[in-house]
């Protein structure tokens, strides 16, 4: 296994698990803007340009309390979050909100969010979800500089072509290092946990871009030598959960029951990461590109286009990586990913490629009995593999 | 959403009450004669698009707003999948398509309305490959599921649910992406500005065009799917009967600003069907017409909708299509009228000045954006305030539907609305759109109850002032 340069490691993990401090932090230290966006597909390249903070608002490990009596126990953890998160206090360092997704339950916490702290102002200008109509890039572009209006009156500041493409560089250069780290780890170079490589993403989502890139650099620079997993683990693929991370307990489970996460398509994964906005041309038309292009990337089940299908893109990862199976994590009540799991699930099953799926919530983790269905998971694939090295 | 509360010719909806009614308790609610003639046109209507393809017509397949004045100007035959889940409920037939849709994979905390229709997909589907002949041929023809024809094509105009565009673009991908698909894209009118609000504002004055747009993108698709030049003629007309029986209807409901009421929310459940998917003609308009005049006859002769009315309380949520006259019973055995909801009064070409003839796509865009789902908090809460001014309202009833997030979304903070700005009380019961085991009585009983003794203890105070 490798090892992460603690000290250069450390910031990260802590803006990671306490994004409002870090944001607390910034805030007081430049007198700077902090605007909260939602995710999957804000683009944060707009809020950068004006010079305030673009922070994705994560999950909060809290307990739901006051969230109980704002949105129904039948709502994705996350959202449910997000109003407790809004009930009791914790969104207080954002000084507005920003919004292009259109999921049900999204719009739902959005709702909560204005009437509880109604002096935010959450602008939402939604982006087209179906992706492929002769109109889907016009629309998404007018919807890019509709945004653009939203963020110049919330911060004051005047995006222009000039800024707006430095911003671009800065987070492509960021995701560009971020990719690094995966595609090692993808091509059995580096062997970290899960759950650091999830660090590395959430920090990416909260922390000052720049700081972010250094931080990054400076770990890659500091690697040990490159290590591959040993063979005997079982190379799997995590697909799936939207919007939050799952909780790192769960991936480190997954790997204390000899498997080697060599790919994702976790939104706190590769999806976030997946695709640069294109650096020439206009810079607002190329973050409407940036976003049609991700679906075609890493395709995802929030957003409706005929020509691509989430299930093929993971049969072709999987040739990739090399990964021997999938376990697909399901925030419980994510009705997007609902709709398309049995699309996964059958295409996996007709290539015979072994997937599990895990649902989980807020509230916390079965350990023992996940523990149970994994080992059981991995003993088949396990088996599957005797049975491949047989003679004919 | 749709819905569809009528008659088959071969099952029936089972309006009696359940087990759970109180079994000694009279029946307090009566319902209007006039929608039974709703019943059988809905009957009918079904019956005629389980025969669309041995007719030789092309079947769309769609979801969301009411797009079939188009599809009846086309010649097609529509099959409105939300309204075919609605009736399978109803009629206490939804388990066969639930069962197909699980086996498939789908989970049950999914949207009922969805995972029913696409396990009737995947039985239509399973009948397409088995028989060949376009009609589903599933080994158990009585199952009412697996009746339905085999799409041509698909459209989706869903407005202010996620769930509802991702729906279809699941049911394009059970029928192996083999049929040609178009989408509508509906935003939703979110509504902050300090211009905003219901039916006004920049956002209302843009919005609509840009739909209006992509129905016209929609015409050039039919076209080309049917190779047929698309009858705009047919369209006017088809609108000019929508907004004569849209007309009626809306005379028809502000009737029941009469205390006590003549009719109530469930008549209007029950004319839902013919507002939003049955053919545009004289007889739509004529069934609205019998109902008004049915609604004027009762003003007349002083006949109540409910024994008694005691209680006037508004619906908030998508229907319950599983326990329609159980609920019906339900809420009368308590003296409570329920005179209005945001799914009855808040939709289904609910504004027909909007409608104009020569322009339809116009005001059929504005009606596809005004979908009571497709509002954020400050329109909804307008129309809600507005509704309990109209309707003279004591108390709300929030269906807290399971697996519809849409129209659950906002119920928490409407209650506290209504409390606030009105002093009105309100209560929430569990339960769902299309999927039984959802349902909690304890909750309606127990909450209604309560709210009840609460509206009681306000007159009471108020009395006591005066
Ligand atoms: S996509 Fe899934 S996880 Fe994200 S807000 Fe919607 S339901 Fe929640
Ligand atoms: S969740 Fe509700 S609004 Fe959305 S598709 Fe289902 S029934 Fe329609």
């Amino acid at each position: 296994m490798n090892t992460l340069d603690p000290t250069t490691f450390a910031p990260l993990e802590r803006a990671a698990q306490d994004p409002v401090a870090y944001a607390t932090e910034w805030k007081e230290r430049t007198g700077g803007l902090v605007i909260g966006s939602f995710p999957m597909n804000f683009p944060s390249e707009l809020v950068h340009a004006t010079g305030a903070l673009p922070v994705i608002v994560q999950e909060s490990r809290t307990t739901i309390t006051e969230g109980r009596s704002l949105l129904p126990e039948f709502y994705c953890s996350y959202t449910r979050s997000l109003a407790d998160q809004a009930a009791t206090g914790e969104l207080e360092v954002f000084d507005a909100f920003v919004l292009v997704d259109h999921c049900v339950q999204l719009l739902g916490a959005a709702d909560v969010i204005q009437r509880v702290i109604p002096d935010k102002p959450l602008h939402f200008t939604q982006f087209i979800s179906s992706m492929d109509d002769a109109w889907s890039r016009g629309a998404v572009e007018e919807k890019v500089q509709a945004m653009r209006a939203e963020v110049e009156e919330s911060t004051g500041v005047t995006v222009t072509d000039e800024s707006l493409t430095a911003s671009i560089r800065v987070f492509n250069e960021n995701r560009r290092l971020l990719r690094e780290f995966f595609d090692l780890r993808r091509t059995g170079r580096l062997h970290i946990p899960a759950s650091a490589l999830q660090v590395l993403v959430k920090s990416s989502m909260v922390m000052d871009i720049t700081e972010h890139t250094a931080l990054l650099q400076q770990l890659l620079d500091r690697l040990d030598t490159l290590s591959s997993a040993p063979e005997h683990l079982v190379r799997l693929h995590l697909s799936g959960h939207f919007c939050a991370p799952p909780r790192p307990e769960l991936l480190n489970l997954l790997e204390e029951c000899d498997v080697v996460i060599v790919n994702d398509d976790l939104y706190h994964g590769s999806r976030y990461i997946s695709t640069d906005v294109p650096k020439d041309g206009d810079p607002f038309a190329a973050l409407a590109s940036w976003y049609l292009d991700r679906n075609v990337n890493v395709p995802c089940a929030t957003r409706v286009q005929l020509d691509v299908d989430w299930q093929s893109y993971l049969v072709d990862t999987l040739a990739d990586s090399g990964a021997e199976g999938v376990v697909t994590l399901q925030a419980k009540f994510c009705e997007p990913l609902m709709l398309y799991y049995p699309e996964l699930r059958r295409t996996l099953g007709e290539r015979d490629i072994p997937e599990l799926l895990i649902e989980t919530e807020h509230e916390g983790l079965a350990a023992e009995s996940i523990r149970t269905t994994i080992e059981t998971f991995v003993e088949r694939i396990r088996r599957q593999r005797s049975k491949q090295l047989l003679p004919a | 959403m749709s819905l569809d509360t009528n008659q088959s010719t071969k099952q029936s909806l089972d309006l009696s009450p359940t087990r759970l009614v109180t079994p000694e308790a009279p029946d307090k609610s009566n319902r209007l004669s006039s929608t039974r003639m709703g019943g059988k046109m809905v009957a009918d209507y079904w019956d005629n698009i389980f025969t669309a393809r041995e007719r030789g017509q092309s079947v769309v397949w769609y979801n969301g707003s009411a797009l079939n004045p188009i599809f009846q100007a086309a010649g097609l035959a529509w099959c409105h999948g939300e309204a075919f889940s609605a009736r399978l409920a109803a009629m206490h037939m939804e388990e066969p398509a639930q069962a197909a849709g699980a086996e498939y994979g789908y989970n049950a905390e999914l949207c009922s309305y969805s995972r029913t229709h696409l396990g009737c997909a995947v039985l239509t589907q399973k009948g397409t490959l088995e028989k060949q002949d376009g009609i589903v041929g599933m080994a158990d023809q009585e199952e009412l599921a697996a009746k339905l024809p085999s799409p041509d094509f698909f459209v989706n105009a869903y407005a202010g649910c996620s769930t509802g565009q991702q729906w279809d673009a699941m049911t394009y991908r059970v029928f192996g992406k083999e049929l040609p698909m178009m989408n509508v894209s509906l935003p939703m009118i979110f509504g902050t500005k300090p211009d905003a609000g219901y039916l006004r504002g920049k956002e209302w004055e843009t919005t609509p065009l840009y739909v209006e747009k992509q129905l016209h993108k929609l015409i050039e698709f039919i076209e080309d799917q049917t190779k047929r030049p698309f009858d705009w003629d047919a369209l006017s007309e088809n609108m000019s009967y929508i907004k004569r029986a849209s007309e009626l209807r809306i005379e028809a409901m502000q009737l029941c600003a009469a205390a006590p009421t003549p009719a109530t929310y469930w008549d209007w459940v029950a004319s839902i069907a013919p507002i939003n998917f049955l053919p545009a003609n004289q007889m739509l308009v004529d069934y609205f017409q019998a109902v008004k005049d049915e609604i004027e006859q009762r003003i007349r002769e002083k006949v109540s909708a409910v024994q008694n009315e005691r209680y006037r309380v508004y619906f908030d949520g998508i229907m319950n299509w599983n326990k329609l006259g159980y609920l019906t019973r339900k809420f009368a055995e308590h003296d409570v009228a329920v005179v209005a909801g945001r799914y009855t009064h808040d939709s289904f070409w609910q504004e027909p000045d909007l409608i104009d003839v020569d322009r339809p796509l116009l005001g059929m865009a504005q009606h596809y954006l005004i979908c009571p789902i497709n509002h954020g908090m400050k329109i909804m809460e307008e129309l809600l305030l507005k509704r309990c001014d109209e309707y003279g309202i004591d108390g709300i009833a929030f269906h807290s539907t399971r697996t519809c997030r849409a129209m659950t979304n906002p119920q928490q903070m409407l209650a506290r609305t209504a409390e606030r700005e009105r002093g009105i009380k309100s209560f929430s019961f569990e339960g769902d759109v299309a999927d039984a085991a959802f349902y909690k009585d304890e909750t309606l009983e127990s909450g209604l109850v309560a709210m009840l003794e609460s509206i009681d203890q306000q007159r009471a105070k108020t009395a006591q002032l005066v």
